[in-house]
């Protein structure tokens, strides 16, 4: 199997460091060797945050050489903006609608990019969402992000019996449910979307 | 596969990990990015007694105690914290090591969060102590037992070399049993255990010959991954994460034999004379300074480094091709660089911002409106220095920002300047260094210097994930123990101490420009506690389009639910607050000059959290 090179941006508190966990706990429990990474940067508070997964036979480094994504999950739009440059041409992404503006467009010294999202939308093989709106109509819009990866799922050779496994060993007790259910919601959703 | 022994972890998790399984009994630390977490797993081991000091100077004297006693001990910090703990160290080290120990420094070489980016395998080398360098989890959490071996084997205390990146990556990790390690009680030998000369004569030859031993013992070779090419003339020596980034590219490299050093002080001389003598070149891949090249270079041993690979950031896969590809190593197919050079598209940065309910966010915005100089701090507060704020002008390292005023108003003073000097400093930075600057003013400052000191004592060491302080227990319970800030200046000899509520913004702002204005010390204790450790849940606010104004004031206060937007019937933009993130703290209501932001009837509070 040739690897696979997933990666996740978002911000401080979104609760990515969590997510890289969960896909590398499913992987692994399908057998795979993985490597994965997160970077915070200067503490957490709203900074851009990001994590990268890679899965396959034998992982050398953490680190996705440029170029060589191939799953983007935007927890934040414009933060996925930043990795454009990182992915494949032929590569899948996942949106979340939900936008956070930094401090340059609060003090609308910049525009936030919209267009620039739009034409990446564009280009790619992708799907855009309000995944925050989704997660709270399947119980807690923390499971946003795992709702997110039900999405990408489809184009990842791990069952769902893997996944599940995953999210009992990632996720505490009480939070468990929801996120199973938000994974499966991500799952459909990918489908009625035809983004499968 | 069998993996009923397999875990993923991070290098944080196995470096606990490898500590746990080699009976480790005490871990201290003080929190710093990138190795927090290596205290915060070790704290799951019931068999460790782990905590965090109060700075790292502590924690290594703790670990220092904990290994004269006959256990195995670990010490994790920042890379900068080995500053604070390296006096310590520089005397212990001369001492024959009983119980096994290693201490953790967790270097970040392109600063993802720290002030610097030093390379602490030569602070390892100047305190004589071997220097481990791991690559992976598996690998962090097999040195982390190696070190303790070595470490008890050669009498030394021994340093793991752990990065950001390390700190950071997961990967799984083959695990096993713990087993006990626990040596006689201390033996009362104050010649090995008294640092006071004479008895230091003989321990200066005591740490060369450990070193020397240890450097021609296969204890030197056995870490390293040797995979020697037919026919190749280069040899390639390279470590830790860097290896790894290596194997990436190497498909487009020409053969080449390579050296994975698991050791990188001190060196197996002879091993590596006889291997180095067989090439007729040598290339060595390192982060940060060269490190390893300087140490073959003393040896003797031709070879070139830093001369292809940046001196200062991360090597990633792509760095490493470039400098291969400068050095003539790559493939022929390889040897220009691909023309589609990509030019990086802008994408507006995002720092990170004070939360929602800051109480950090009134104070800059005063300092801000009194355009008064500042010296800042270490700590979430740090943020007041970036944009819209830029209220502060210097900022050096945990605990610096009293001595540096203090200097700052001698020199005025006898330049013949009298400039109002304010302090910012948060409640952990003051107990970790920042009490000897304080104690170190009175019989200092002149009745005419004035210094206004803001104490932020928000009860939690916050920017390092709010772990607790000697100020948490006063916000916890009555009858938790802790250390009263007031009280304690107080009985530093200061008069001036006043306890303020910063979220009373107008009698706060008051307060702090009176201060300002008025020549002698004052030492004002901001009494909120952080946002994101001590909910706040109070109704949210609204603001009314039609008595907004569109000053802006309350944007400033750079709240991340503020922003202006367009609202229907309105020609202008008119601030807004996004429900969603509001805590209700009050303070862009109290800012706006038109009472335009209020609480809406039967306002809800925000259940996130
Ligand atoms: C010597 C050293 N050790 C550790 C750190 C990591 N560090 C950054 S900020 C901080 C603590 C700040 O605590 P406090 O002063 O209470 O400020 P807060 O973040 O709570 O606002 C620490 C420990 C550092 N920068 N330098
Ligand atoms: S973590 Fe606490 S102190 Fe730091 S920015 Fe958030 S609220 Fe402020
Ligand atoms: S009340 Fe204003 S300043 Fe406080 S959290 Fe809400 S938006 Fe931010
Ligand atoms: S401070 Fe008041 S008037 Fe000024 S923009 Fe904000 S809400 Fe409007």
């Amino acid at each position: 199997m040739k690897t696979i090179n997933v990666m996740i941006a978002g911000i401080g508190g979104q609760g990515l460091v969590m997510t890289t966990e969960f896909i590398c706990q499913a992987a692994f429990l399908e057998g795979y060797d993985i490597k994965s990474n997160d970077v915070i940067g200067l503490a957490q508070r709203g900074g851009r945050v990001w994590g990268s997964v890679r899965i396959g036979e034998k992982i050398q480094s953490p680190n996705i050489p440029e170029g060589e994504g191939d799953l983007l999950l935007g927890i934040e739009p414009m933060e996925a903006l930043r990795w454009q440059e990182s992915m494949k041409s032929e590569a899948k992404m996942v949106l979340n609608r939900h936008l956070v503006y930094p401090t340059n467009v609060q003090q609308e010294q910049e525009a936030y990019p919209q267009d620039e999202i739009q034409h990446m939308l564009e280009s790619f093989d992708s799907l855009e969402l309000d995944a925050l709106m989704e997660a709270r109509k399947c119980g807690n819009e923390k499971a946003a992000n795992t709702l997110m990866v039900g999405c990408v799922s489809h184009f990842l050779p791990i069952s769902e019996e893997s996944w599940m496994e995953a999210i009992r060993r990632t996720y505490p007790e009480k939070v468990r449910e929801v996120n199973e259910k938000a994974w499966k919601k991500g799952r459909d959703l990918a489908k009625e979307a035809e983004f499968i | 596969m069998d993996k009923r022994n397999q875990q993923i972890m991070t290098g944080n998790q196995a470096v606990a990990r490898g500590f746990y399984e080699a009976g480790g009994l005490v871990a201290a630390s003080y929190p710093g990015s990138p190795t927090v977490e290596i205290l915060e797993s070790a704290q799951q081991y019931p068999e460790v007694d782990a905590q965090f000091s109060t700075n790292e100077k502590v924690a290594l004297e703790t670990a220092i105690g904990a290994s004269f006693a006959g256990v195995r001990a670990l010490a994790s910090m920042k890379h900068v914290g080995v500053n604070i703990a390296a006096d310590p160290l520089m005397t212990f080290t001369q001492t024959p090591v009983r119980g096994g120990f290693v201490l953790v420094s967790g270097d970040d070489p392109g600063m993802h969060s720290s002030q610097n980016e030093q390379d602490n395998r030569n602070l390892a080398k100047f305190a004589n102590m071997a220097v481990l360098v791991p690559g992976d989890s598996q690998e962090a959490k097999d040195y982390t037992k190696t070190a303790l071996e070595i470490s008890e084997k050669y009498a030394m205390p021994v340093m793991l070399q752990i990065t950001s990146r390390i700190c950071h990556s997961r990967c799984l990790v083959e695990t096993s049993e713990r087993e006990e390690a626990i040596q006689d009680e201390f033996p009362r030998n104050v010649p090995s255990y008294a640092m006071i000369p004479p008895n230091t004569f003989d321990k200066q030859y005591a740490m060369k010959e450990r070193l020397e031993k240890l450097s021609s013992h296969n204890d030197a070779i056995r870490m390293n991954a040797l995979k020697e090419e037919d026919g190749a003339d280069t040899l390639i020596v390279t470590t830790g994460l860097t290896y790894y980034n290596f194997k990436e590219v190497e498909e487009k490299i020409k053969p080449v034999s390579i050296l994975k050093l698991g050791m990188v002080y001190p060196l197996p001389e002879q091993w590596l004379k006889g291997l180095a003598d067989k090439y007729k070149n040598v290339l060595v891949i390192e982060e940060m300074t060269p490190f390893i090249e300087n140490e073959l270079k003393l040896m003797g041993i031709t070879c070139k480094g830093k001369e292809y690979f940046s001196f200062t950031g991360e090597l990633q896969s792509e760095d490493i091709l470039e400098g291969l590809r400068e050095a003539g190593l790559t493939k022929e197919e390889f040897a220009v660089r691909s023309s589609d050079d990509k030019t990086e598209k802008h994408v507006t940065p995002r720092p990170p911002l004070f939360c929602p309910g800051c109480p950090h966010r009134p104070v800059f915005d005063i300092l801000k409106k009194s355009k008064v100089m500042v010296n800042n701090d270490i700590g979430c507060y740090s943020m007041g220095l970036f944009p819209p704020f830029e209220a502060a002008h210097s900022l050096i390292s945990m605990g610096a920002t009293l001595g540096i005023s203090t200097g700052m108003l001698k020199a005025n003073r006898k330049a013949g300047r009298n400039t109002p000097l304010v302090s910012v400093i948060g409640d952990g930075t003051f107990f970790h260094s920042g009490m000897p600057g304080m104690v170190n003013l009175i019989n200092t400052l002149h009745p005419e210097d004035n210094l206004t000191i803001l104490l932020l004592d928000n009860g939690t060491t916050a920017m390092t994930g709010g772990q607790k302080n000697a100020s948490t227990g006063k916000r916890l319970s009555e009858e938790e123990k802790h250390v009263d800030i007031p009280q304690l200046v107080k009985a530093m000899g200061i008069e001036d101490v006043q306890v303020l509520d910063q979220f009373r913004y107008k009698e706060t702002s008051e307060v702090v420009k009176k201060a300002i204005k008025t020549p002698g010390l004052s030492v004002l204790v901001m009494s909120r506690p952080c946002a994101l450790h001590f909910k706040i849940k109070e109704p949210v606010f609204q603001v009314d389009p039609d008595v907004c104004i569109a000053c802006r004031t309350c944007i400033r206060t750079n709240c991340p639910p503020l922003r202006m937007k367009e609202y229907e019937g309105q020609e202008k933009l008119k601030s807004s607050i996004d429900p969603s993130m509001c805590v209700g703290c009050s303070i862009c209501a109290q800012v706006c000059p038109v009472d335009a932001i209020k609480r809406p009837e039967g306002g809800k509070r925000n259940e996130n959290d």
